[in-house]
């Protein structure tokens, strides 16, 4: 195969320049021209060139039905140039070796081919005779640069010296433009004139570039560039900003694709402009970017009058929003393992700082609309962090920008304080932002609050707010922030040591076993279902990024010991009463701990949820210092602040808790016990156990009273016999049957009741609406309405809204 | 310690400066804060009041002089005049109302009523308006019983909803001041209607006006003899309790000694506890955390100190120092009701121990406790021990009572069927 590559360099550069001529556009008229005036002879040798390149193209393919017709072509009256001899030559290798594969292989070719082939031998033969001297000639020297070739051709015969002159010359023509266009096209423009950019028609060329603009065959790269020359020659603040406004929307669209991100480099630009026009702007605070401005005379340096202001069309928020989307996006698409996240990871601050001037900007000049959106950004960048995370970057912005900028919103002096600043921000949304954005602001708040456990101010934000009656209307990030926050009031709960608190946030979202996605921190992998590919796609550009992450691990600890300290006395409670048993608290619980009890062998444990699971196995034998053991061999509790109180408080619940499921188990088998000696067994203090125990007397969860002067715990439950038991379910049986026998024979007399009795019901029932009505109305004057008080089936209820309606929406 | 325990600066952003008067005349006389800072108080309070004998007098014994700056002259003499020129235009009107012949025309409706008036006798809207006028003048001075009544006659002619409105607080004012706890409960009932029927432009104005109603409204409910049911259904209903959570949490402790005292109401008891456990981390005195050890913690001597807290509070609290020896009484009956729930056999000594009585008061006071509250329980002399007699039903009882109903049911659902 050497041979067929030997010979393409030759006929490569013919193809190129038709390819010029053919596609390009913008030559187009040009080519147009030109072929008016070509000889007779030039338009053979056009004719030879597509034939050899056609050759080309079909020998790859074995295609010999095609080499055949446009062998025929080219054996015209006129000379022979030398790009024919080489084709010959070249052909008849390929020829060669063809034949001898088609040897060693049978019946591969089918006939037509096999025919062509055959035929082509025989032309190729009479051929390579009829010009045995040039190919032999070809044969000895078969390397050639291009000038060389067409020297050649020069050489081959006098007569076509005159017709070539102009071919080599419109070849040349056309390499030329090639190359420029690699050094830079903007030197040379359709009539070869060089263009020069001056000031002064920066104007004209900003408006054929924005003309080009989107349209199909525009080169990106090539009007970012061009923008960058005019921006180097703007001499006017005026053009300046004029430049810009384009420059910066034009590296935005360079990338098209909604699922790359942008270069970082081309980033870094951009971040660079955007400040540059923020500089601009704040040193002539004459000129005002706006959304909205009256017709504007768009090519001519405006005249300004002193004390007036200036509107040009354009949004800086949209900038900056698109800059901030775009960071997200790579951070996204960069693997966070890798160094490459953690640099990307520092230009936050630059981002950061970039959001910030654009307040201050908006501000000042009190368009409240972009002063929101950048809040809300601001925000969206502060609400997860940590506070010293947050101190240091607000101390880098107030370096950046010493010089007299300070914001009315946020005051330098409030952002040394992270809670001040973040309520600061969401204040001003508060009382500024649109729905949306005041709703993700009360979330972000709300966070901030979980974050640094005040569990009592989340909470209440979060019923006062009645985020959670409609969060499942709004969009799927807010939602996803929703989820967020309401797993962050629940890792709060625990910390504080309310762990009943703590279940009935995370349940909704840990129960449903798509963890990571109701979070946006991974996509699931579905059983049983396949996504529709736009689905994924949309879910990947939803994820967060990395560093912004609840760790799921973290989580699931947390949320499967709160059921465990629930779920195991509750058990133990429930007894052999098989209705009892049925009320689950924590179904992944409950799953996890069947299936551990199903495994014949039980290894020592290995991962977090072993740990839980033989935790709750010793908490439910009583065996409380094994499960303290294992709980408290958990690696992860190193990721919670002040992992040691988190302990304590731990060991302290399991022990309370054994103390409970030990009096639930055994109590039917024990008619008294020594109130010291639970207190030793389980290392309680005395009036602890006492307190717990007459708490369970109160509630009327264990059938038992104390005995003051013996200092015991006498117990009245006796565990029902077989037949007792039976019998009592028999009469619950009977009970529901009754129950149900009514129900049918009403609803038969409903349908079958004569007029009268009808309007009587009917009048009924719209009284009854009535007072409904009235209910409802009551209900919903006054903000605070449903309060606090049922806080845990609040949040029940409203998330499990959520899980019937939209897969997203738990 | 009852210094913490006050609530007066927390109730005085909510009240009327008269009625704050009260609050401040109880403070000095218990003598908790310092007697100067009170007198400087009251003067800040009434100085800009009609009030102007009084002020005087607070400024000389404040000042130690017996010379009274010149402007209280010449406000008592424009206060004076005031007085005049009002009570002339409203006498105006009073004149004509108090006429038998309108008297008997006047029907219920108020629109016919300010026609005809304005028709036959020439009444103008200005007239009216004076009435509202010089009972808030007469209230500013300090003539309660005045202001009121002119206040009623003002409600009856006028038809500004807002005017009336703030008459009926002005009311409520006077009434309370005038200690006429009849006439103020009726304004209470009035102007809760109000309140929870209109139609406010903004949830935060609403809560504003429930909680000052709520504020004003606890005058009246610990004076007047039926209050404290009221205080109750009131108070618990949901508005009003999502207003107290949100707004006044310190308001726990009115409603708290009204639960506590009252008899009948045992069974509110657990929704108390339910919301004094959710805002314990907001308020907390020792009235709220005596339900607590009691009732959450089941710590009956931690309850019993905090019962001797709550008395000291109580004496010093303007509205319930009159309820002290009740509290006391119930919140004894409560522990004891509790403990005997819970326990089997009692140490005589131990309980009176508990509730802070000797042993032969202890004693009485449990026979008088089985006695009344029919607990079901005996008292061993010999071992000086109270034993519970438990009753638990036995399963062949729970089926019994299941079943009961089933046949008589079933029977009548039989014989339905067979009419059809």
């Amino acid at each position: 195969m050497s041979r067929f590559f030997r010979a393409k360099p030759a006929s490569g550069i013919a193809a190129k320049s038709r390819f010029l001529k053919d596609v390009s556009d913008s030559e187009e008229s040009d080519s147009d021209e030109k072929r008016e005036v070509k000889s007779a002879k030039d338009k053979k040798l056009d004719a030879l060139e597509l034939s050899v390149k056609t050759i080309e193209n079909a020998k790859k393919i074995n295609e010999w039905v095609a080499i055949q017709n446009g062998n025929a072509k080219p054996l015209g009256t006129f000379g022979i140039p030398r790009i024919y001899i080489k084709t010959i030559a070249s052909l008849e290798d390929f020829l060669n070796e063809s034949l001898q594969k088609e040897k060693e292989a049978k019946k591969k070719m089918n006939a037509t081919q096999a025919k062509a082939l055959n035929s082509m031998k025989n032309k190729i033969k009479k051929i390579i005779r009829q010009f045995e001297d040039e190919v032999g000639k070809w044969r000895q020297n078969p390397i050639l640069t291009e000038d060389e070739e067409i020297e050649d051709d020069e050489d081959l015969g006098e007569f076509v010296k005159s017709t070539k002159k102009s071919s080599i010359k419109k070849n040349n023509e056309l390499y030329a433009t090639e190359f420029n266009d690699e050094e830079g096209f903007e030197q040379v423009g359709k009539g070869n004139k060089p263009i020069e950019y001056t000031s002064e028609n920066l104007f004209k060329k900003l408006r054929e570039i924005m003309e080009a603009r989107g349209k199909k065959n525009t080169d990106r790269l090539e009007q970012i560039k061009i923008l960058q020359k005019l921006l180097g020659v703007a001499a006017t603040p005026y053009q300046k900003i004029r430049v810009l406004l384009a420059l910066i929307p034009a590296q935005f669209d360079y990338n098209p694709s909604m699922s790359n991100y942008m270069n970082v480099d081309m980033w870094k630009n951009t971040q660079e402009e955007i400040k540059q026009l923020l500089t601009i702007l704040e040193t002539n605070p004459h000129f005002i970017i706006r959304e909205y401005v009256e017709e504007e005379v768009e090519d001519k340096e405006p005249v300004i009058e002193s004390g007036q202001t200036f509107g040009i069309r354009g949004s800086i928020v949209s900038f900056i929003d698109r800059l901030d989307d775009e960071f997200i996006k790579s951070l996204q698409n960069i693997d966070p393992h890798t160094t490459d996240y953690v640099d990307r990871l520092k230009d936050e601050t630059e981002l950061y700082a970039t959001i910030v001037r654009g307040q201050i900007h908006f501000e000042k000049n009190e368009l409240n609309e972009s002063t929101s959106r950048v809040v809300m950004r601001r925000l969206e960048h502060l609400y997860y962090k940590p506070d010293q995370v947050i101190q240091t970057v607000e101390n880098t912005v107030n370096l950046l920008y010493p010089s007299g900028v300070s914001s009315s919103i946020t005051p330098s002096e409030i952002t040394q304080d992270s809670s001040v600043l973040i309520r600061a921000l969401c204040v001003y949304l508060y009382k500024n932002g649109e729905s949306l954005l005041r709703t993700r602001a009360m979330l972000c708040h709300i966070y901030h609050h979980a974050l640094h456990n005040r569990f009592y101010t989340a909470r209440d934000m979060l019923l006062m707010s009645h985020l959670q009656d409609n969060i499942q209307l709004s969009d799927v990030g807010t939602q996803i922030l929703h989820n967020r926050t309401m797993v962050q009031v629940g890792l709060c709960a625990f910390r504080e040591g309310m762990i009943k608190e703590s279940q009935s946030c995370l349940q909704e979202i840990c129960g449903t076993g798509r963890v990571k996605e109701l979070l946006a921190q991974g996509l699931q992998i579905q059983k049983y279902s396949q996504l529709p590919p736009e689905q994924e796609k949309l879910d990947r550009q939803r994820q967060l990024p990395f560093h912004m992450h609840i760790n799921l691990e973290l989580l699931e600890c947390a949320y499967l010991t709160c059921s465990m300290l629930l779920e195991i006395p509750a058990m133990a409670a429930a007894g052999s009463n098989p209705e009892a048993r049925k009320k689950v608290i924590s179904k992944p619980f409950r799953r996890m701990l069947d299936y551990n009890e199903r495994q014949v062998f039980s290894g020592p444990p290995e991962n977090t949820r072993d740990h839980i699971m033989g935790a709750a196995k010793a908490l439910a034998a009583g065996e409380w210092q094994k499960c303290q053991e294992l709980i408290g061999a958990i690696k992860i509790w190193d990721l919670m602040p002040e992992t040691q109180k988190i302990k304590e408080m731990l060991n302290r619940k399991i022990q309370e808790e054994g103390l409970r499921t030990y009096l639930f188990t055994y109590s039917s088998y024990y008619t008294t016990f020594g109130l010291e000696q639970l207190s030793t067994m389980f290392s309680l203090p005395l009036n602890t156990v006492t307190s717990i125990v007459s708490k369970m007397i109160w509630n009327e969860e264990l059938a038992a009273s104390l005995d003051q002067i013996n200092n015991v715990v006498v117990l009245h439950r006796v565990e029902p016999t077989k037949v007792q038991q039976l019998s009592l379910m028999f009469a619950e049986k009977a009970f529901s049957f009754v129950e149900a026998n009514e129900r049918t024979l009403e609803q038969k007399q409903l349908s079958g009741q004569n007029q009268r009795d009808q309007q009587r019901q009917k009048g009924q029932s719209n009284q009854q609406q009535n007072t409904e009505k009235r209910t409802t109305y009551q209900k919903r004057d006054g903000q605070q309405q449903r309060g606090r008080n049922n806080f845990n089936n609040v949040l029940g209820n409203s998330v499990r809204g959520r899980t019937q309606q939209n897969r997203y929406r738990s | 310690m009852a210094a913490t325990y006050d609530l007066t600066p927390n109730l005085i952003p909510y009240l009327d400066r008269h009625l704050v008067f009260p609050l401040l005349e109880f403070l000095s006389m218990r003598k908790i804060y310092p007697e100067i800072d009170l007198l400087k108080a009251k003067y800040e309070l009434l100085a800009k009041t009609n009030m102007v004998d009084f002020i005087s007098i607070l400024y000389k014994t404040i000042h130690d002089t017996e010379e009274v700056p010149s402007e209280f002259t010449t406000k008592r003499n424009e206060v004076l005049q005031n007085l005049e020129n009002l009570q002339t235009e409203a006498q105006r009107v009073l004149d004509l109302i108090e006429n038998p012949e309108v008297i008997a025309a006047l029907r219920q409706d108020k629109l016919q009523n300010l026609n005809f008036l304005k028709e036959k006798y020439g009444l103008t809207d200005e007239m009216v308006n004076s009435l509202y006028q010089f009972g808030q003048f007469q209230y500013n001075c300090g003539n309660y019983e005045g202001a009121s009544d002119m206040l009623y006659h003002f409600r009856v002619l006028s038809t500004d909803h807002e005017l009336n409105i703030s008459a009926l607080w002005g009311k409520l004012a006077s009434d309370i001041l005038d200690s006429n706890w009849e006439a103020a409960l009726e304004e209470v009932h009035k102007l809760k209607e109000i309140i929870d029927q209109r139609n406010f432009a903004s949830p935060l104005h609403q809560l504003q006006q429930r909680t000052w109603f709520i504020h004003w409204s606890i005058f009246v409910f610990f004076n007047h003899p039926k209050g404290r049911d009221n205080i109750i259904d009131l108070f618990l209903s949901p508005s009003y309790i999502n207003t107290i959570q949100t707004a006044c949490p310190w308001i726990l402790r009115y409603l708290t000694t009204a639960v506590v005292t009252n008899k009948r109401r045992k069974n509110i008891l657990k929704d108390l506890v339910k919301i004094i456990q959710q805002e314990s981390y907001e308020y907390r005195d020792p009235i709220t955390e005596f339900i607590e050890s009691l009732y959450v913690k089941f710590d009956f001597e931690g309850a019993q100190r905090k019962l001797k807290e709550c008395e000291e509070v109580l004496s010093n609290d303007f509205f319930l120092v009159a309820t002290l020896q009740e509290f006391v009484e119930n919140a004894r009956h409560l522990i004891s009701e509790t403990y005997c729930r819970i326990h089997l056999k009692i140490d005589i000594s131990g309980l009176s121990q508990t509730l802070n009585l000797d042993q032969e008061a202890g004693e009485k006071w449990i026979v008088n406790l089985i006695r009344d509250t029919r607990v079901d329980a005996k008292i061993d002399f010999k071992e000086n021990t109270v034993i519970m007699n438990q009753n638990h039903t036995s399963i062949y009882q729970q089926v019994i009572e299941r079943t009961k109903g089933l046949s008589f049911r079933s029977q009548v659902l039989a014989s339905t069927i067979e009419k059809h």
